[in-house]
């Protein structure tokens, strides 16, 4: 045990003082922070150029109702005659001039847009989308409907799914929309660590057979040991970085937001911000709030403490199983340039079990599907934690933890195993024929 | 101090190892020999517990082996390497820590060994930075650094320069002094006359020949001799003496090789020949190890 520690704190240490881990590490905030900095940006930016100035002139007399104004456009009428106004256009602060002719409302007819731009196919479509509610609305209140059965035609619909325990026949509030969220969240997350650190234990491995060190390293440990000691001393350095890379993006993005944006800017946005919600949420009432209300309330209905244990469980067990299966590889291989193969078979569950849980374990989530999925180690970190916001059986939440455990020292168990055979066997290109054949003789 | 006992390795194809048995005493030089491929690395790997044999067994002062072990064997693999991104200090450091010594003990024998070695600043280069020879130094260094009973080294010379390849070799007799038990593994036989008092010969997957150096070579004697002269004799005189094998003439002065005839001692044929001629020089006609090997391992590939 105390071997697997120094092999962990080698692992560790000697990766975190390198220098490109110490760039990587300050470097990557700063650009998260860039690109943050450059959406905010081009938010802001948006929200004044999408702002249109329409000066109307309407000679129409059956239009009874005028065009209103939202956030994208502001309709102004004007009893200027057209020529005039197009002629001065520069100089007012009118970004388009929109002639309402008098016309039929079977058939509206030469209605004109003029600018000092072309306007643009949404800005188009959104304007010819209100000319013809408003047309629609005018169909309507000459056969007879009044204004007030109008302005009530809208009904917004949201079901509060709620699930009831058969012990106590409490209710629990549950959301789809939450789980959703979580499982690609969680999904992307494991990705990313998977991608960035399970290659680098595959990288570690292989390192240390063309440096020609191993044969020094398991005459004093046992390859177990050592697979252990380089996956979970890897695994701290991702941990360490992803850490950092929170806290650092966090710091520099509040510093940055306060220290380059004049306070009446960051206003501007928040209450843009805030009018979009409150205009949308006249429309429909809560759906629109955002799944943030969504998950605050499913989370409300379920033991929080055990969403993130069980989150975090997942989280690691994920990565450090198929860190394991990166460790197989990378001892089962001379060179990276053999990787190549054995990468897909790897890579295909996960992605497998991420687009099931998304799809399958979201629809179904007490269905077969969904318990096969959360009990294979391959596909179980994403499809558990999918699962838990549905309610998942305390047995069945053991079980899955486990199977993931047996199965993470399991593959361990394996990589090593490979990896006594694969020493013997310098600069033999490695097939699955030859990785079979090794399983079945004694090392 | 090892015994290793009727051990048979086999591999999916070959037979590495073929019932080989050895008995290797405490504190002496123990050569193994063989051609390339004729098994040493797959001995010294089980012996090191990389690999575990089929049948057989390994005894270390009658104990059999075990992960105890580790810590009193050190082992020189002929691959060998560093890691290249990891200062030469903490390397030596977190190789002689997986061996059991604590951090301020090996940190003390590292100082002693590099100041001994002249490596003394050393300890924050990078492997990059070093020769090949130097890395070697180091190798070594991190191989006897927790004081292990039983030292293997695998072609332990490969890569070193006469000089350094001294320094080694001097440090090996003075360890050796101290009591450490040495297994050299090589298919070199000039480094095994001057350091090994034990060998044995492994030739496709079997052991050929074992024994001390000395009575190796003695049972190799044939009562082969140079005799330099000056002088004529008349053959037929000693016809019932000896058998000439061979004549030369080098720089005016004479050279026969004989062989005695069984039964006759080096005396009888001097005070049969004083009379004639007048003898400047006789040697016996020793094998060396090279010629034993190169001599058994021939023998055995033509059976």
């Amino acid at each position: 045990m105390n071997k697997v520690l120094l092999i962990i704190q080698r692992e560790y240490l000697s990766r975190v003082k390198k220098k490109s881990f110490i760039i990587m590490t300050f470097l990557t905030p700063l650009l998260i922070a860039g690109i943050y900095g450059l959406i905010g940006y081009f938010t802001y930016k948006g929200i004044k150029d999408t702002h249109d100035k329409v000066a109307v002139v309407s000679i129409n007399k059956t239009l009874t109702d005028r065009l209103k104004s939202d956030d994208n456009i502001d309709y102004l009428y004007v009893d200027q005659p057209l020529n005039d106004i197009k002629k001065s256009l520069k100089k007012t602060d009118f970004d388009y001039v929109l002639y309402l002719p008098e016309f039929s409302l079977k058939d509206p007819k030469g209605i004109e847009l003029f600018g000092e731009k072309q306007a643009g196919l949404s800005l188009n479509s959104k304007i010819s989308r209100d000319i013809e509610e408003l047309i629609r609305n005018q169909k309507l209140k000459e056969s007879g409907i009044a204004q007030s059965d109008l302005d009530q035609l809208k009904t917004s619909v949201n079901i509060d799914t709620k699930k009831i325990t058969s012990e106590t026949g409490k209710e629990e509030t549950s959301s789809a929309g939450a789980s959703t969220i979580i499982a690609f969240v969680a999904g992307i997350l494991m990705f990313m660590f998977i991608m960035l650190y399970g290659v680098q234990v595959m990288r570690g491995v292989i390192e240390e057979k063309t440096s020609r060190i191993i044969e020094v390293i398991i005459s004093s440990v046992k390859p177990f040991q050592l697979m252990m000691g380089k996956i979970i001393g890897i695994a701290l350095v991702g941990l360490t970085q992803f850490i950092l890379w929170i806290v650092l993006t966090f710091t520099i993005t509040t510093i940055a937001t306060t220290v380059l944006m004049d306070k009446t800017d960051i206003k501007k946005i928040t209450t843009s911000a805030q009018a979009n919600q409150i205009k949308a949420g006249a429309d429909i009432a809560t759906q629109a709030q955002g799944p943030m209300v969504d998950i605050q309330k499913s989370l409300a209905g379920l033991d929080i403490s055990k969403i993130v244990f069980v989150f975090i469980f997942f989280f690691l067990g994920g990565y450090l199983f198929y860190s394991a299966l990166y460790a197989a590889i990378g001892s089962a291989v001379d060179s990276e340039t053999e990787t190549q193969q054995f990468m897909m078979p790897v890579m295909m569950p996960l992605l497998l079990g991420y687009a099931l849980s998304l799809s399958v374990v979201t629809n179904d989530p007490y269905g077969n599907v969904a318990f096969w999925l959360s009990m294979i180690p391959f596909t179980s970190p994403i499809a558990m934690v999918v699962r838990m916001p549905y309610g998942v059986p305390n047995w069945e939440l053991a079980l899955s933890m486990g199977i993931l455990i047996v199965g993470f020292i399991g593959t361990v168990w394996i990589a090593s195993r490979i990896y006594r055979v694969g020493i013997l066997m310098y600069g033999k290109k490695t097939t699955f024929k030859e990785m079979f054949k090794w399983f079945t003789y004694k090392a | 101090m090892l015994s290793v006992k009727n051990i048979v390795k086999q591999y999916a194809s070959h037979r590495a190892l073929d019932d080989v048995s050895l008995e290797v005493e405490k504190g002496t030089i123990f050569g193994l020999l063989g051609p390339n491929g004729a098994g040493k690395t797959s001995l010294i790997r089980i012996i090191t517990q990389i690999t575990a044999p089929d049948s057989g067994e390994v005894l270390i002062n009658g104990q059999r082996l075990n992960s105890d072990h580790i810590s009193q064997i050190g082992y020189l693999p002929e691959e060998r390497g560093l890691y290249k991104k990891m200062e030469i200090g903490e390397q030596v450091l977190y190789l002689s820590k997986l061996k059991g010594l604590s951090t301020a003990e090996a940190t003390k024998r590292i100082k002693f060994w590099f100041e001994k070695l002249e490596m003394k600043d050393w300890w924050s280069k990078k492997v990059e930075d070093l020769s090949k020879g130097m890395q070697q130094k180091v190798q070594f260094v991190a191989t006897v650094l927790h004081q292990p009973e039983l030292i293997i080294l695998d072609e332990p010379f490969s890569g070193f320069d006469p000089v350094n390849a001294d320094i080694i070799k001097n440090e090996i007799l003075e360890l050796n002094k101290q009591g450490a038990t040495f297994i050299f593994s090589t298919h070199r036989m000039e480094s095994v006359e001057e350091l090994c008092d034990q060998i044995a010969l492994i030739n496709r997957s079997k052991k050929i020949l074992d024994g001390s150096v000395d009575e190796i070579k003695a049972t190799y004697r044939n009562n082969t001799y140079w005799i330099e002269y000056e002088g004529d004799y008349n053959v037929k005189s000693v016809n019932d003496l000896f058998d000439v094998l061979q004549t030369e003439n080098v720089k005016g002065k004479k050279l026969i090789k004989i062989q005695l005839h069984a039964n006759k001692t080096v005396n009888e044929v001097l005070s049969n020949l004083l009379p004639l001629i007048s003898i400047s020089k006789l040697d016996e006609v020793i094998p060396t190890m090279n010629e034993i090997f190169i001599d058994k391992v021939k023998r055995q590939d033509y059976e």
